[in-house]
């Protein structure tokens, strides 16, 4: 979130972008009425819809679109109709793979530069002073893609009727909720609904417009709710012909959540999203099929209906190799996921040509592309000792020639880095981002001797005071992150050039998370997140995440449960709980980075987690045909490339 | 010779309830359940599962009961009503995921047992008949080679040069517009357009160590007596090989339908998976990578129900052809 750029309210400046753009629209019509024929006559609807209109199989186009569709400005250049954009999916668990070309559509989204919140399936919005009532203003005449009115009754019973239900979600889903209490959401008019809070929450906003804050637009009243025993009498009846346990398993089944796979394994669900299910995402399905919906509610700057592409096909490899296959033999129009690691690159680089393909650089929003997280909270008194002591870990950041590490195993494309908000960021910060990154083994072997490491065993590495070696084992997932694996073999050399032994732990993924949840691992890398959105993602600035936080997964458990379970942290650290809370519950931007600020102080004077390099951008491809492409984007989960940069204005020029 | 099969199917039902026990403690054992690993795969893509939406999938699916229970409920599921559950990860029924896919993998794996015999037989005979000849050598040598390849390298090199080099669509079973499109002679056509390559990787692995197989039993037959007494008697070459030391070194390759069954399911699982085949073996891999437990519970309990059926039918067919054979 860089929101803080410009020090002005987000839904200020939202509306403000969306006036921007009607008077560009005006602008357009205007210049394009004595000159260009072509734009005149460009048409409004796709050909294939002109023709069900004509055939009186489809409403015409002015009763599907609402009175004020979002208009899109595109990228480049106004698109043509047509075309399908081929993708590729694995086979298992990549849902979400669909959710970031199609479902993207809440009540806000986020703009392309991923600094603040705009206007998408609510036209405009106002919040109070304190940031407790939000009140949305919907488009009058939006349809969903069933033809059936999208009205705040739809809101209302998504939130009201299915995420506030108890046994639908045990508890309500975190977006929705402040300080433990879930929002309140109440009908206003047909077009306006309100969302009050128990208490400020400045950061509502920027999560609704992440993919967990979708669940205000995703279960049509008209189709879920017979699917909800609330408003079914005879949902039992139901339930036991389809088969299943209960009524949440049959409404999961039939309307999905936000990411899980049966959200795109219905056909029947009526969605807002540009394509819709044509083939579903089943166990057994080898493609998903989306085409056009002829209700989508967005038009280009020329009143043209959005999407430009007719059909998303996306065809389901079981082997990422295959994938890669594909992608170098042309087949593939536009993809990121799975083929974006850096030992890719030389072979997606040369086969550019002969795929007719170009490079798209994704911008990473992790911080650090490896982060060691020392486990201060070890279950061993003597090693948790030896982690929690700050100089210790002084030591051994001082003791890594980073130099090496990102010449030899990131080619040179990343700087020395710690963590923190990343450089161009407003909040960046200079200390937590670089401080200890030399490299001065002399000064580190002076620490660890003073420390009381300074004997030495017989194979010359330093002895605990008790007299067992210093050693310790770094926790990495080798198939997730194999540059990980390469970076530790080398800090490892470095850091037995100090006297410190370590072993590279190449675990199972399962195995990993199962070793952090039961705070038996002794260290453990993972890439530290939070440089572009360190307002969602703060796992690494305190004990936030029961599962990223691997510092002090007791911490974090004692923070998520608000002191019920888990140990009790330092005052550093809560002190460091209460600023994001304030910060969270600041809607003045400038503020806000303020109290921030304080916290990255005391983040870096605490110095919990040792980093290496700068997170590296990757890349994905775009075939040479397909225009509107931003040369970059954000890589992000809460801007979840690439449905932020809009693929509904996707085009093919030929 | 049916006592001995009621018998048999009788011990299958102990043997299926010790398997499906151990089947489902072994699919357990590795750490973590269906919700770490489904956090993990997440968190591969950056992409985060909401805290409360864990916990709560994981009492949904009842993963924080004791193992024991968990059995119970799956196993009472099945005997009591037949019904194998449901999918964590799809939420559809495991049967019809399980059959969905099974009608495909029939056709491909008979497919290519028919392309495997259909090369060893002949080769095996000539090259032992004509020991030592160039012949011999040349299939002594390709066969050696079939061997040595593994199937799934094969694939990709195969994969590779028609991708690149030739521009062909290789992966899959279908081309694009036959996929989801209804049977018609048009479709059929195309599956059988895009069959040839996955047979043939199949194939040539199988295909050497049955040629090895076939020529050392024909060597251990041609110098028997009986030959050499039915050549005295003036029998053609052709009508001896065939009627008495093919039919004998044949009993290797009727009990190789023993695992023919569970193949059907398990086999080629690499080579499904490199060439992108809708067919079983790649559902399978995935189930249990992703721990999804009712899956794979149900395709490992299938795999055994057919290893006992394929041995069953086997050891019949041995006494049916050879006389020698005793059931008893």
């Amino acid at each position: 979130m860089t929101d803080s750029e410009q020090p002005t309210h987000v839904h200020g400046e939202g509306v403000g972008r969306r006036a921007m753009l009607q008077g560009f629209v005006g602008a357009a019509t205007l210049a394009a009425m004595p000159g260009s024929v072509l734009a005149q006559g460009a048409p409004k609807e796709a050909p294939e819809l002109a023709k069900l209109v004509a055939e009186g199989k489809l409403p015409a186009l002015a009763q599907r679109l609402p009175a004020s569709p979002l208009v899109v400005k595109p990228i480049d250049s106004l698109g043509r109709y047509g075309g399908a954009l081929r993708r590729g999916l694995r086979g298992s668990a990549d849902h979400n793979g669909i959710l970031r070309i199609v479902g993207n559509q809440g009540l806000v989204k986020w703009n392309l530069a991923f600094t603040q919140v705009e206007p998408c399936v609510a036209e405009r919005w106002e919040v109070n002073s304190t940031a407790t009532e939000f009140t949305f203003h919907l488009r009058a005449g939006m349809k969903w893609s069933d033809g059936k009115p999208f009205t705040a009754d739809d809101v209302v019973f998504a939130i009201e009727d299915c995420a506030k239900n108890s046994e639908l979600y045990k508890s309500v889903p975190s977006q929705l909720t402040i300080a433990g209490k879930p929002a309140v959401v109440t009908k206003v008019s047909d077009t306006a609904v309100k969302f009050t809070f128990p208490s400020s929450y400045a950061m509502f906003l920027e999560n609704l417009a992440t993919p967990l804050g979708q669940h205000p637009t995703l279960f049509a009243k008209h189709y879920c709710s017979q699917f909800h025993p609330k408003y079914n009498q005879n949902l039992a009846a139901a339930v036991k012909a389809a088969n299943m346990s209960d009524w949440p398993t049959l409404f999961r089944a039939k309307c999905g959540d936000i990411e899980i796979p049966s959200r795109w394994g219905n056909v029947d669900k009526p969605t807002l999203d540009p394509w819709i299910l044509v083939e579903p995402y089943t166990g057994g399905a080898t493609r998903v099929v989306m085409t056009r919906n002829p209700y989508f509610w967005q038009v280009d700057t020329q009143g043209s209906q959005l999407p430009y592409i007719n059909q998303l096909t996306m065809n389901i490899s079981q082997d990422v190799e295959s994938l890669m296959l594909d992608t170098i033999s042309g087949r593939i129009d536009m993809q990121d996921r799975h083929i974006d690691a850096l030992q890719n690159k030389p072979t997606l680089s040369q086969n550019m040509q002969k795929g007719g393909y170009r490079l798209v650089e994704l911008v990473a929003s992790s911080a650090q592309q490896c982060q060691i997280y020392l486990n201060m909270t070890h279950k061993d008194p003597k090693m948790r000792e030896m982690f929690a002591n700050k100089e210790f870990r002084e030591a051994l950041s001082l003791g890594i020639d980073r130099k090496e590490i990102i010449d030899i195993v990131y080619l040179g494309q990343s700087e020395a880095y710690q963590t923190g908000p990343r450089p161009g960021h407003p909040w960046y910060h200079e200390k937590l981002a670089r401080q200890f990154t030399q490299h001065d083994p002399k000064k580190a072997n002076e620490m660890l001797d003073k420390l009381g490491y300074s004997r030495r065993g017989s194979d010359g590495m330093r002895l605990r005071p008790d007299g067992q070696k210093v050693f310790f084992a770094v926790d990495v997932i080798p198939t997730l992150y194999p540059d990980a694996v390469d970076t530790l073999e080398l800090v490892k050399r470095h850091w037995a050039a100090i006297g410190v032994d370590m072993k590279v732990n190449t675990i199972e993924r399962a195995l990993y998370y199962t070793r952090g949840d039961n705070n038996d691992h002794d260290a453990a890398t993972w890439p530290g997140p939070g440089g572009l959105d360190p307002m969602l993602d703060p796992r690494d600035y305190f004990a936030q995440h029961p599962q990223g936080s691997r510092y002090a997964i007791p911490w974090t458990q004692w923070y998520v449960s608000n002191g019920k379970d888990g140990q009790e942290p330092p005052e550093s650290q809560k002190k460091r709980m209460k600023l994001f809370a304030d910060a969270s519950a600041t809607a003045d931007i400038a503020k806000r980075g303020a109290i921030m600020k304080e916290l990255f102080d005391l983040t870096a004077d605490a110095f919990e987690t040792i980093g290496v390099c700068l997170a590296v951008n990757t890349f994905g491809i775009a075939k040479n045909n397909l225009k509107n492409v931003p040369v970059k984007m954000p890589n992000a989960w809460s801007w979840p490339n690439p449905a932020p940069a809009l693929p509904q204005q996707f085009y093919f020029s030929s | 010779m049916l006592r001995f099969i009621v018998v048999r199917l009788m011990w299958m039902i102990p043997s299926l309830i010790a398997v499906s026990f151990l089947a489902f403690v072994l699919i357990q054992l590795p750490p973590g359940d269906f919700v770490t690993t489904y956090i993990a795969t997440l968190a591969a893509s950056n992409e985060l599962v909401d805290q409360n939406t864990a916990a709560e999938l994981r009492a949904r699916f009842g993963l924080d009961q004791p193992m024991m229970i968990q059995y119970l409920k799956w196993i009472s599921g099945i005997l009591l009503e037949g019904n194998f559950g449901l999918s964590f990860e799809w939420q559809q029924p495991v049967s019809e995921l399980i059959w969905e896919r099974m009608a495909l993998t029939l056709v491909l794996t008979l497919s290519t047992l028919l392309a495997t015999w259909g090369i060893a037989l002949p080769i095996g005979v000539f090259s032992a008949v004509k020991k030592y000849s160039i012949g011999d050598y040349v299939a002594t040598f390709f066969s050696f080679l079939g061997l040595a390849i593994p199937s799934f390298l094969l694939a990709l090199v195969l994969m590779y040069v028609a991708a690149v080099k030739l521009g062909q669509d290789v992966g899959g079973l279908f081309s694009e517009k036959f996929v989801n499109s209804p049977w018609s002679f048009d479709k059929i056509l195309d599956l059988v357009a895009h069959l040839w390559v996955p047979v043939i990787i199949l194939a040539v692995s199988g295909t050497a160590s049955l040629i090895r197989v076939m020529r050392a039993n024909m060597l251990d037959e041609l110098n028997k007596p009986y030959v050499t007494t039915a050549r005295a008697k003036g029998l053609s070459e052709f009508a001896l090989l065939i009627k008495y030391p093919v039919r004998v070194a044949l009993n290797p390759f009727i009990s190789t339908i023993a695992w023919l069954l569970p193949n059907l399911v398990s086999g080629s699982i690499i080579v499904a998976i490199v060439l992108s085949l809708p067919t079983a073996g790649p559902m399978l891999l995935q189930s249990l990578m992703s721990q999804d437990m009712y899956l794979a519970g149900a395709f490992v309990l299938l795999i055994c129900a057919l290893t006992l059926v394929g041995s069953l039918v086997s050891d019949v067919l041995l006494a049916l052809v050879d006389p020698r054979i005793r059931l008893e």
